[in-house]
């Protein structure tokens, strides 16, 4: 019935990864009070700490790595569609009274 | 035109009912996507009044924040334990995961009266309202997880215990359950950090 | 042949229902032809009342300057009748096809969820009867000064703010009242029904096609269901957190979308257009589908370019996306915005013409039998072209901008979503009707209606086009008689009437050829789909043995084989197959399991409306209510297992 799941990880590899997620938060918080020495790149950082945690959880925990490539694509496919969607509705409100 | 009898026939190899778990999780995906949006618009316009910079505690969300993200090792712990068809296991960290997810709804609760009594309120102004509404429909969702995940766990309290087959099972439950934590990995970035 | 019933076995709270006739076989039903058939009625019975409010609307404005209707009588009736055409009419009678057809088109005995399936219907019908309450429950308040200020009367109790519900306007300052709740709110559940429907289709075309059903083997039809399904699934999520904020707005004070908080409405005209766009391809696609079927079967021609249709189908629906910013031309949206969202509106007529010039192509050197769904289709081709056209006009930002908000664009999609949506559906319904009753529509009385229809269509539809360009705006109760625009109003009036007297004629139709008409043999039409393999009216478990598809149009190939042109050449051996696929589809030699009628589909569904009220009057009973029936509907459907079937048995 639920397929593949002999290459699943194990229960040791699920612990390693949450430190790792755990390790990646304390980055984030403490990003957040050295906003002051990092500067311009506190922000972009974070987001990208955010993917990297958002990654991680899907891949690993979701097991969307082991998944059936239908599920994949349409998983994506809706993150994509979502993200241009979104940014564009960002940039024009942001940029309506400018251009 | 011959015959075959393999009803329900599944061409893709993929299980019927996880195929529609996933198929849900992504049109979430827009829910949140919106409300995400109308957050970050609303964060960068410069309508004078009270932001929630001015009330919130980040060390107290960053408690909670990691409280949810480790739920999310409980739950594939329990999944894990499920696939190995260990039913004591499998309760055990149904429980934990619960548990865990309870504590962060309490800390929501709490930060949500503690941002009340500063003055934050839904009808404040713009960023209040966006504020509670987007975090409070994420809680809307642990919520509906964490009587999900009790409802498995007094299911396995019966005699045949929990499987993988069936209804709305734990593996279905454990990806509602990851896809509330990755929402909120998003959330606890954009709203509290940037 | 007898069927049998084994009791099932009693480890649910309930008594499971059991009776397969009257009533309660058809409000406990999972099978998904009934649900199928109960969705046409329901939506071809709102369908009717939105006519209805569009010759009220009509009246009025067949004299200048008219009193039939107060001007909030005028906004309720237009807002009702965008709402209830869109919401209650199409999406269903699409979903009504959908339902039916798309198990059998691909070979499955019933879609992936049946019980969410009754689900979604219910939820549907609950929605809909939530948002006509309001004509009961609502009231529509005159705002401060506000012209509005004379009696509103119980026609004009209805929400009023628009079927778009522009903000603020919608809000809770000029719309005062319960009425925009009721609109906000019964909307919301409607999207429900839909969004849980879009899993169901995609699940099932995904992962219950038959053997040898590859993606590239499947009818045009099912394409259509699953881009439409796609679309649904993304852009529904969008106008639920949109009529969440609504709600908010309205009933808790905040202000998304009110300036004076810091709001901003134009987030609410892009929120509702990102979902309101694709909406119009959630509209279009199912008569596409329809047309595509249509089409080769009455032309005896293999359909042209099949992958090309496809592939413009999923580009259409793709693109669709991208371009809803055109109806906020007149918005104050930026420049740049504007220059984009005018090119990607010109980009989406390609792929809509590359169906077009396919469709042409089907029918081009074919033989054409013109029967009523063939004449509808070949309608919709003409009406569709037009609408479409006039359409890409408006991709042109300085010529929309002096359209906006006038009867061109009124005409506009009314051909689009009329004379393309509708003919399309109606197509559909003559085609079908042999499959689903079993008997044969009179053709006469069909040719009738396409006749009348399309007349009275082009008479309410082309003057508006003169009409708008005139000047003459939308949503607007009167106009002077200075304004010489009384004489193409006549003829539109005149044309409505038309097409209402073209209706009466195809329910006339409907309801004596389902009684007295003739046997319809299970291929009358000569088809290429699987759903034409089997008995006529379809049986209960749909295929006796899964069919195994070995091309594109199996059954076609099956019936036919091709000489040393390229020509079509029926088998000699064609009638044989025919007799024995009939023969063994009557007689299934397999115990059949299938899924259970439930009561739970009903009882779940009834909990919204209840938590709708709740959120409209602020009461905590009713929300109570809602909680409780929503949790004995979700307690008792997962107790239930499906698994636990009813078996039919075929004794001889």
């Amino acid at each position: 019935m639920s397929d593949n799941h002999i290459e699943h990880p194990t229960p040791k590899k699920y612990v390693q990864i949450a430190i790792v997620l755990g390790i990646l938060t304390a980055i984030e918080i403490a990003l957040y009070y050295t906003e002051d020495i990092v500067g311009v790149f506190t922000d972009p950082l974070l987001i990208f700490l955010a993917v990297g945690k958002f990654i991680i959880v899907v891949g690993w925990f979701m097991h969307l790595r082991y998944e059936n490539k239908t599920i994949n694509r349409f998983f994506v496919g809706g993150m994509i569609l979502a993200l241009i969607l979104f940014t564009i509705v960002m940039v024009e409100r942001a940029s309506a009274n400018y251009f | 035109m011959s015959s075959s009898h393999s009803y329900p026939h599944e061409p893709t190899g993929v299980e019927t009912r996880k195929l529609g778990m996933w198929v849900f999780l992504s049109t979430e995906i827009l829910f949140f996507g919106t409300l995400i949006t109308t957050f970050m618009i609303f964060k960068g316009s410069d309508f004078p009044g009270m932001k929630l910079t001015d009330v919130y505690d980040i060390p107290f969300t960053s408690i909670s924040s990691f409280i949810l993200l480790m739920s999310s090792l409980t739950m594939v712990l329990a999944h894990n334990a499920l696939e190995a068809n260990d039913q004591e296991k499998t309760r055990v960290w149904l429980l934990a995961t619960a548990m865990l997810g309870a504590v962060f709804l309490a800390g929501q609760i709490y930060e949500f009266t503690e941002f009340y009594h500063k003055g934050f309120e839904l009808t404040t102004n713009i960023f209040s309202s966006s504020f509670y509404v987007l975090t409070g429909f994420h809680g809307l969702h642990v919520f509906i997880g964490v009587v999900l995940l009790l409802a498995l766990w007094g299911i396995g309290q019966r005699q045949k215990g929990l499987t993988l087959e069936g209804g709305m099972n734990l593996e279905f439950v454990a990806l509602y359950w990851h896809f509330v934590d990755i929402v909120w990995i998003v959330l606890f970035t954009v709203v509290y950090l940037i | 042949m007898t069927k049998i019933i084994e009791p099932s076995k009693q480890n649910s709270i309930f008594r499971r229902p059991s009776s397969e006739t009257g009533i309660w076989s058809w409000i406990t039903t999972v099978d998904h032809k009934r649900i199928g058939i109960m969705y046409g009625y329901a939506a071809f019975f709102f369908l009717l009342i939105g006519g209805l409010e569009a010759l009220i609307l009509r009246i009025q404005l067949s004299q200048p300057d008219n009193n039939f209707l107060t001007a909030a009588e005028y906004n309720a009736m237009f807002t009702m009748h965008g709402t209830t055409m869109i919401f209650l009419a199409i999406m269903p009678i699409s979903a009504a096809f959908f339902n039916y057809l798309l198990p059998l088109q691909i070979g499955a005995r019933d879609v992936a969820f049946p019980r969410l399936n009754a689900l979604s219907f219910w939820i549907f019908i609950f929605g809909g009867a939530f948002l006509y309450s309001t004509f009961i429950f609502g009231t529509a308040g005159a705002p401060e000064g506000g012209y509005l200020a004379e009696e509103v009367g119980w026609l004009g109790s209805a929400p009023n703010g628009g079927w778009f519900g522009y903000q603020p306007n919608a809000g809770m300052k000029y719309s005062p009242g319960t009425a925009m709740d009721y609109w906000a709110i019964g909307l919301q559940i409607l999207g429900i029904a839909s969004l849980i429907s879009a899993f169901n289709f995609i699940t099932t075309i995904i992962n219950m096609r038959t053997e040898g059903m590859r993606f590239m083997r499947m009818p045009v039809f099912t394409w259509m269901t699953f881009a439409v399904s796609f679309l649904l699934a993304f852009s529904l999520p969008i106008i639920a957190i949109a009529l969440f904020y609504v709600t908010f707005d309205r009933k808790f004070g905040t202000t998304f979308f009110l300036t004076e908080g810091g709001g901003d409405p134009i987030l609410w005209q892009h929120l509702f257009w990102l979902f309101g766009h694709p909406e119009v391809y959630i509209l279009i696609l199912p008569a596409f589908g329809i047309v595509s079927e249509v089409l080769p079967t009455f032309s005896r021609k293999p359909l042209f370019g099949y992958a090309a249709i496809v592939f413009a189908g999923f580009g259409i629906a793709f693109i669709g996306f991208g371009v809803w910013a055109h109806h906020m031309f007149a918005s104050a949206i930026s420049p740049v915005a504007q220059a984009g969202f005018g090119l990607s509106t010109m980009v989406i007529a390609v792929p809509t013409g590359v169906k077009i010039f396919n469709w042409l192509g089907t029918i081009w050197g074919g033989k054409l039998k013109l029967n009523t769904p063939m004449l509808f289709s070949l309608g919709f081709i003409g009406m569709f072209v037009i609408g479409g056209l006039s359409g890409v006009t408006h991709s042109i930002v300085p010529a929309d901008t002096q359209q906006t908000d006038t009867y061109y664009v009124v005409a506009h999609f009314h051909y689009v979503l009329f004379g393309g949506a509708l003919f399309g559906i109606f197509s559909g319904l003559y085609y079908w009707f042999p499959k689903v009753w079993g008997k044969m529509y009179n053709e006469s009385l069909g040719k009738i209606h396409f006749w009348l229809m399309m007349i009275g269509f082009n008479l309410t539809f082309g003057p508006m086009h003169w009409l708008g360009l005139q000047g003459q705006v939308r949503r607007t109760w009167v106009y002077a008689e200075e304004t010489n625009l009384q004489f193409w109003n006549i003829v539109v009036t005149v044309g409505a009437f038309i097409i209402a007297l073209s209706i009466i004629v195809f329910m006339i139709n409907w309801i004596f050829s389902k009684r007295n008409g003739e046997i319809a043999p299970f291929d009358p039409w000569d088809a290429r789909t699987l759903e034409w393999t089997i008995p006529s009216p379809t049986p209960v478990w749909n295929f006796s043995t899964a069919p195994i598809v070995k091309s594109l149009d199996d059954f076609w190939h099956t019936k036919y084989s091709e000489d040393e042109d390229g020509r079509a050449v029926r088998r000699e051996e064609a009638d044989q197959i025919l007799l024995e696929l009939e023969e063994d589809g009557l007689n299934p030699s397999e115990h059949i399991a299938l899924p259970n009628p439930s009561y739970f589909p009903i009882v779940l569904a009834s909990g919204l409306p209840f938590l709708g009220y709740a959120v409209i009057y602020k009461s905590i009973p009713l929300a109570l209510i809602g909680t409780v029936l929503l949790l004995i509907g979700a307690f008792g459907w997962g107790t239930e297992p499906l698994e636990e079937e009813i078996h039919l048995d075929s004794d001889e």
